[in-house]
């Protein structure tokens, strides 16, 4: 279980090969990369507000619960706090395990709960300047869905 | 002393986060924030109107009658946005 925050830019593909070297029991490794879009009107970039030392342990509770529940044996989460430009990726998650399917199981569940239940805060930046972003009715309906999964 | 931590979009609302001394009158969670209502309405009016989570030194607390201790850490959560 590896978790971590980041104010730098880091690169997904370095942070997956990392993870998974030499795990050669393992039979699947999925992951997730969500990415700072730029759309229209133009998002000039994000900035994710944390509370240091509360936001890892949280996350670790988070990737934990996940990982017992699909029986998955290893995950990965890197989030980036700060200030982060279109085109970075945010998140990544990333998840070993025997099996397919458990894997593609914890990666998504995982995303679902980093939507709603991690202590991250993001604000996006426009051309009418700077708004915090609620969680979506969608994310929570998400959530709501991977809470019900296979308990 | 306490610690008072605003996060999200409370940050920017919050004077500061910052080591306070609390007056004698507010002994509990509940009065604290009946104070930064008084004290910052536009930041107390942002936290009534969402769902605010209170942390006290870094676990969940949902008792708002507890009693602040000397050098507690108390923070104020708005909903959470992250992945």
């Amino acid at each position: 279980m590896q978790v971590r925050l980041t104010e730098l830019p880091f690169d997904p593909q370095h942070e997956e090969a990392a993870f998974s070297a030499g795990r050669s029991e393992m039979g699947a490794l999925v992951s997730f990369v969500g990415l700072c879009r730029g759309e229209s009107p133009a998002v000039r970039g994000l900035h994710i507000d944390h509370y240091a030392g509360f936001t890892e342990k949280e996350v670790t509770r988070l990737a934990q619960d996940v990982a017992a529940r699909f029986d998955c044996p290893d995950l990965l989460v890197v989030h980036r706090v700060g200030d982060i430009l279109p085109g970075e990726a945010i998140v990544l998650v990333a998840a070993l395990s025997r099996h397919r399917a458990n894997a593609f199981d914890a990666v998504r569940v995982l995303m679902d709960y980093l939507k709603t239940d991690a202590p991250l805060w993001k604000r996006e930046t426009g051309p009418d300047g700077a708004r915090w972003i609620e969680p979506r009715a969608e994310d929570l309906a998400r959530r709501a869905e991977a809470e019900g999964k296979r308990l | 002393m306490v610690k008072l931590v605003f996060l999200g979009k409370f940050r920017g609302l919050a004077r500061d986060n910052a080591e306070v001394a609390l007056p004698a009158d507010v002994g509990t969670l509940a009065e604290l924030k009946d104070w930064i209502v008084r004290r910052d309405p536009a930041l107390g009016h942002a936290m009534a109107a969402t769902q605010t989570q209170v942390i006290v030194n870094q676990s969940v607390v949902r008792d708002f009658s507890r009693r602040i201790c000397e050098a507690d850490e108390i923070a104020f959560l708005p909903p959470m946005s992250g992945g």
